[in-house]
């Protein structure tokens, strides 16, 4: 285990494994500014240029990149009060009005350090659950693993925070993208399904112009809908303190540590993402105040509101990364997109990750940790210069997002019909955005589909129905009903109370 | 009674799933029982959205100069597939940017200029120097 440790080190500082990741978090920093951009996107706008790369480069990559938005999220968040990444919400709640009683510096010190700290935290977790979750993942055959991908979607639907009402909607996306993954020719008969008559749909749907077009183009949109400068028209002044702010980090370091702790648990709930880890620690930092009259401060500019979410924010990460690995269950959107990548890169999450592939795994702890440490350092030094990036006209950077999107798109398989199944994705993207409907169960079930059927198909072939009635099945289907009744027991609770 | 945008798309999903299931009854079992086994679960939920954004059709409208947008943005997207299939991209990706630039985000012919040459610097740099992406000619590049 200790070798494997070093050795996931030594990967990610090979030359070109640490200068990609360097290229991912120079990309990472941006979109992290750009409010609308979310980390997501830009994580399904890189998956095509990951082909030519080993997989430790592509995590270094794609970690590195997805790390850094989290943390420079935060920027725009306290600078203009638009969280520049959704995750990064919770931040505002106190950091903008600190921005705006002069103390942007010190919020900004505060973010920066307690992220630091939250990233630190949540790949130590990552780190030591793999031998924990390790004898575990070996135990699970076909048929766990195919109910694991089911409670994933129901995980994903029904804890995102979006009520009772949104699940059937978030249960019809996720059957639809893991109906999508069905396209093409079937592996085991060589029947062709929904091909249409057209040669392009026998190898199936690919991952990135369906991800890309899902994902990108309705923030593209969004961005063009608003018409304005980025970060709208708020004022910006940093104002001084940004050592006092990484020293309010270390005042309060067991909120930090604590609201760390709750960004890995919620990281590790498949489905909760970081929205919900960032407001979780922010409840979790007001309700340790003192008394009501020490509670009152929060929401007006009080540091410990930054401090909490901004742990968490990073801390998450960590997290979410151990279901993802360890079953194939990604926590988040991001996640599910990350997912794409080791198909691309012909890893299978779940046993092979904690066996063969180990060394894979620690390089990602120590891109996490590494990305993270940079950051933080660049950032401290360069934040004057970083909140002009967000003064940059939308309309001026649209057509270049755009290119970025079809070159994408293009890229991996090189056919122009690619482009159109972009435009498409875009448009049922842009419609689902429109009326409601949730686009990560959609990815989910699209990304997993292919090894779902798989899954099922084995089960089905080895036991009959009886994959059904084994022990494990039965607690995970229970566990399953519970994820999905949990919205309705949330809701009674509310109400009663 | 008129059909609101949301129950038009939860209309649409469920008539996707129904075909879907259709399809799937006329294949063999092993390869009906995935598609059967997800769209059957979707058609009965869409079917049942379709019934809820029926009876509650209030929906946040879109304003005219929103949907003006967000037509303009498909529109040149859309243009920007017909242009490489015409010309093919190395010569597409300067023609839409600058363009794009002009017409949509009326930036000025300095900006537009400098923008577009960076991006067409980037796209040459990276895929053709670098990465000597094979990319298609397009059907008018082609012949000559």
């Amino acid at each position: 285990m200790l070798d494997a440790l070093i050795q996931g080190l030594l990967l990610v500082l090979q030359w070109n494994a640490f200068s990609l990741m360097l290229v991912g978090m120079a990309l990472g920093f941006v979109v992290g500014l750009l409010p609308g951009i979310g980390g997501a996107a830009t994580l399904a706008l890189m998956l095509p240029f990951v082909f030519k790369m080993t997989p430790v480069e592509a995590f270094a990559f794609l970690l590195g990149m997805h790390s850094v938005a989290a943390t420079t999220g935060d920027i725009t968040s306290i600078l203009f009060g638009v969280p520049g990444e959704g995750l990064s919400a919770a931040t505002v709640v106190d950091g903008h009005p600190m921005a705006k009683q002069g103390e942007a510096a010190r919020a900004l010190g505060a973010a920066l350090m307690s992220s630091l700290v939250g990233a630190l935290i949540g790949a130590a977790a990552l780190a030591v659950s793999i031998p924990i979750v390790r004898p575990l993942v070996l135990t699970f055959g076909s048929p766990e693993l195919f109910m694991i991908t089911l409670m994933g979607i129901a995980c994903i639907t029904s804890l995102s925070g979006l009520g009772t009402r949104a699940q059937i909607k978030g249960f019809a996306m996720g059957f639809l993208g893991l109906l999508l993954a069905t396209i093409g020719q079937e592996r085991q008969s060589g029947i062709l399904r929904f091909d249409f008559g057209l040669i392009y749909l026998w190898e199936g749907l690919d991952l990135i112009p369906v991800l890309v077009g899902i994902f990108a183009i309705p923030e593209i949109i969004d961005l063009a809908v608003r018409g304005t400068s980025i970060a709208g028209n708020a004022p910006a002044k940093l104002g001084a303190g940004v050592w006092q702010g990484v020293k309010d980090t270390f005042r309060h370091f067991w909120l930090v540590v604590r609201c760390s702790a709750v960004g890995v648990f919620v990281g590790i709930l498949p489905g909760a993402g970081g929205g919900v880890a960032q407001w979780m620690a922010y409840a979790h930092a007001v309700q340790s105040a003192k008394d009501a009259k020490d509670r009152s401060r929060f929401g007006a500019g009080d540091v410990r509101g930054v401090l909490g979410p901004g742990a968490a924010n990073n801390s998450k990460e960590g997290g979410d990364l151990i279901p993802t690995i360890a079953f194939g269950v990604p926590g988040s959107g991001a996640m599910a997109i990350l997912l794409g990548a080791f198909l691309i890169m012909g890893l299978h999450p779940g046993p092979d990750m904690l066996t063969k592939h180990l060394a894979v795994t620690y390089s990602m702890v120590w891109t996490l940790v590494i990305a993270n440490v940079i950051t933080v350092v660049v950032c401290l030094a360069t934040l004057k210069y970083l909140a002009l990036v967000t003064r940059v006209r939308g309309s001026l950077i649209l057509p270049l997002l755009l290119l970025l999107v079809f070159v994408g798109s293009y890229t991996a398989n090189k056919q122009i019909a690619d482009l159109l199944v972009t435009l498409a994705a875009g448009a049922l993207g842009y419609l689902m955005v429109r009326y409601g409907w949730p686009r990560a169960p959609l990815v989910l079930g699209f990304v997993l589909g292919k090894l779902a059927e798989t899954y099922l198909f084995i089960s089905m072939a080895r036991y009959g129905y009886g994959w059904l009635a084994q022990p494990l099945v039965i607690v995970l289907i229970v566990l399953t009903l519970l994820v999905v009744a949990y919205p309705y027991f949330q809701e009674r609770r509310t109400r009663a109370a | 009674m008129r059909l609101s945008g949301a129950a038009l798309f939860s209309l649409g999903l469920a008539a996707a799933a129904a075909y879907a299931v259709y399809a799937a009854l006329a294949w063999p079992p092993k390869a009906a029982l995935f598609p059967l086994t997800m769209g059957i679960p979707l058609l009965a939920l869409a079917a049942v959205q379709t019934v809820i954004e029926l009876r509650d059709p209030a929906q946040p409208g879109e304003s005219a100069a929103d949907r003006r947008r967000v037509l303009a943005v498909f529109a040149w997207m859309a243009a920007f597939i017909a242009l490489v299939l015409l010309v093919g991209f190395p010569v597409a990706v300067p023609v839409f940017v600058f363009s794009f630039l002009m017409l949509q985000s009326r930036a000025g012919w300095g900006m537009s200029l400098a923008l577009t040459a960076a991006a067409w610097g980037f796209f040459y740099l990276v895929f053709v120097r670098l990465l000597h992406f094979p990319f298609e000619a397009g059907l008018i590049t082609l012949g000559g």
